[in-house]
């Protein structure tokens, strides 16, 4: 008998989260679909970053939902998370400084390593090949690479662990708008290509839309708009109230 | 010339304990954020262990390997008994502010050496003991020529070298090694890695429960055994740290040798009853200088 093929679909229902008194997230509700791009954008404290947190167990939530693969992740700890499939690059091109590039490479495999020991090989092989940069530089702390290289440390760290759903927290944060271009493609590709799921938040909302495939605005902790990207993008009376351009 | 000799070969030796007592407060503090003050106490118990089996007809080795094995044992049970139960209770009134959750587990480990203390007093009795080398503590003859060391300085200065290759291989070069400095530099990335940084902690706090089992194995000999003998090698063992920069290994490595090497020169070329005024001129000199410590990173200075 064939497996029963588990749904890889991140859902997520009425999700509340609150620092203190601040309710960040006030009923989230939505769903990531598989193998698709799903862009959560907003502006500066609609509470982007703590869905992000709180769907790796980074904060705990107050109430509400969150389901992948058919099992909730709520009371979970960010080391389990990770391996039942999800990946998440946090703000400010999170790596370790004082660790060399491979170090931060290898530090995302770890905890496969005993089980798949060929299979980490290969995906640091991949990596390598997605970033030539990184493979040349390996030998290098990570604390002497550019904005844009630590992005793409961050973000191979993170593949090597084989997600199966990618959190990526504002990839463009500081970073000149040809790398912006390199590493959103990049991205692209592997999802298309692999059939990775992509949840990126994104502030700048244009860079987001043009390669995702469902936007969710955040406004205040709350979705305001959850449509295809390209509705989204087209709705200007949105985009004027929300986005503010 | 013989004097000088003299200095340099015991305080290479007593600088090597050093070091290991300061490679146990800096594994912990780098690892768990706590300064362990209860360190030389779990030194001074596992002594103490071997120190019976000793007296009961084993050999020097199985006791030697007991004594580790108990190091180990106490520092996992520190742990997984005191310290990860008060990291659960971080939202108790008590531990409300950070200041707090840094100042707790510093206390919890002052009142773990208390009970250490009075538990070895109970147990074995508080008067004073001798514990044995495993070779001979006089002056090495060679050639009718009697050296400036004894077979003892070698001894301990061969097994610390022995054990700081083997920690620096098992860090540098160890997948489990990178998990620890991981969790160490940046708990969060580490964690979103999927290394289980609670793990990591009682590792910590295993290895500097051996690392300073094993000073105390080799430091007794030359300062007998007493349930507090050892706080005084705890203070050194500090200030070494401190020196050498609190959250780096090879840091508090280099403050050990360096504080053993002045102890050593003050006691051969002035007197004993200057060691203390020398060592609070050498930290206050690094302070004012350096004040992150000779490899210390400077965030740490915030604490």
């Amino acid at each position: 008998m064939g497996k029963k093929s588990v749904d890889l679909m991140l859902k997520i229902e009425n999700l509340v989260t609150e620092y203190g008194a601040v309710r960040a997230l006030d009923g989230v509700s939505f769903t990531a679909a598989e193998g698709k791009i799903t862009t959560v954008i907003g502006a500066n404290g609609a509470g982007k970053s703590t869905l992000l947190r709180t769907i790796s167990g980074l904060e705990n939530s107050k109430s509400g939902q969150i389901v992948w693969a058919d099992k909730s992740l709520i009371g979970k700890a960010p080391e389990s998370i990770v391996r039942s499939g999800i990946a998440h690059v946090p703000e400010g091109h999170a790596v370790i400084p004082q660790l060399t590039v491979a170090e931060n490479i290898e530090m995302g495999s770890l905890f496969r390593r005993r089980n798949f020991r060929s299979d980490v090989k290969l995906a640091m092989e991949e990596v390598c090949e997605l970033f030539p940069r990184l493979a040349e530089r390996s030998k290098q702390l990570a604390g002497t690479l550019s904005g844009g290289e630590r992005q793409m440390l961050a973000i191979s760290r993170a593949l090597v662990s084989r997600p199966k759903l990618l959190l990526l927290d504002e990839p463009s944060l500081g970073l000149a708008p040809l790398v912006v271009e390199q590493i959103i493609q990049t991205v692209n590709d592997l999802c298309r290509k692999s059939g990775l799921t992509v949840l990126l938040v994104e502030q700048n909302a244009n860079t987001a839309l043009a390669v995702a495939d469902y936007g969710v605005l955040l406004s205040l902790g709350k979705v305001v708009a959850n449509l295809p990207a390209a509705e989204l993008k087209a709705d200007a009376s949105l985009r004027a109230a929300y986005l503010g351009y | 010339m013989e004097q000088f000799l003299t200095a340099v070969f015991a305080g290479t030796a007593s600088g090597s304990i050093y070091a290991l007592v300061a490679l146990g407060l800096v594994l912990v503090w780098r690892g768990a954020g706590v300064i362990n003050f209860a360190q030389m106490g779990q030194a001074m118990f596992s002594t103490y262990v071997a120190s019976t089996l000793i007296m009961n007809g084993y050999s020097y080795w199985i006791a030697f390997f007991v004594a580790l094995a108990v190091g180990t044992a106490l520092g996992t049970a520190i742990d997984l008994l005191v310290m990860r139960p008060l990291s659960g209770k971080r939202g108790s009134a008590i531990l409300a502010s950070p200041a707090m959750r840094a100042t707790v587990p510093v206390i919890a480990s002052l009142g773990i050496l208390g009970i250490l203390q009075s538990a070895a007093g109970m147990i074995w009795a508080a008067e004073e003991r001798g514990f044995p080398a495993p070779v001979s503590t006089l002056g090495l003859s060679f050639g009718g020529e009697i050296m400036p060391f004894t077979a003892f300085d070698l001894f301990v200065i061969g097994i610390v070298l022995v054990t700081l290759i083997i920690t620096t291989i098992f860090f540098q070069k160890t997948g489990m090694g990178l998990a620890m400095r991981a969790s160490a530099l940046n708990p969060e990335v580490a964690r979103l890695s999927g290394i289980r940084t609670s793990s990591v902690r009682t590792l910590s706090w295993a290895i500097s429960g051996a690392a300073s089992s094993l000073a105390g194995l080799l430091v007794t000999p030359s300062a007998n055994l007493s349930p507090n003998t050892l706080d005084l090698i705890l203070i050194i063992g500090f200030t070494a740290t401190v020196i050498g920069g609190l959250d780096s290994l090879p840091g508090g490595v280099i403050g050990g040798f360096i504080l053993g090497l002045v102890i050593s020169f003050v006691n051969v070329y002035s007197s004993p009853s200057d060691i203390f005024l020398a060592i609070l001129a050498l930290l206050l000199i690094v302070l004012l200088v350096r004040p992150q410590g000779i490899l210390g990173s400077k965030e740490v200075r915030r604490v």
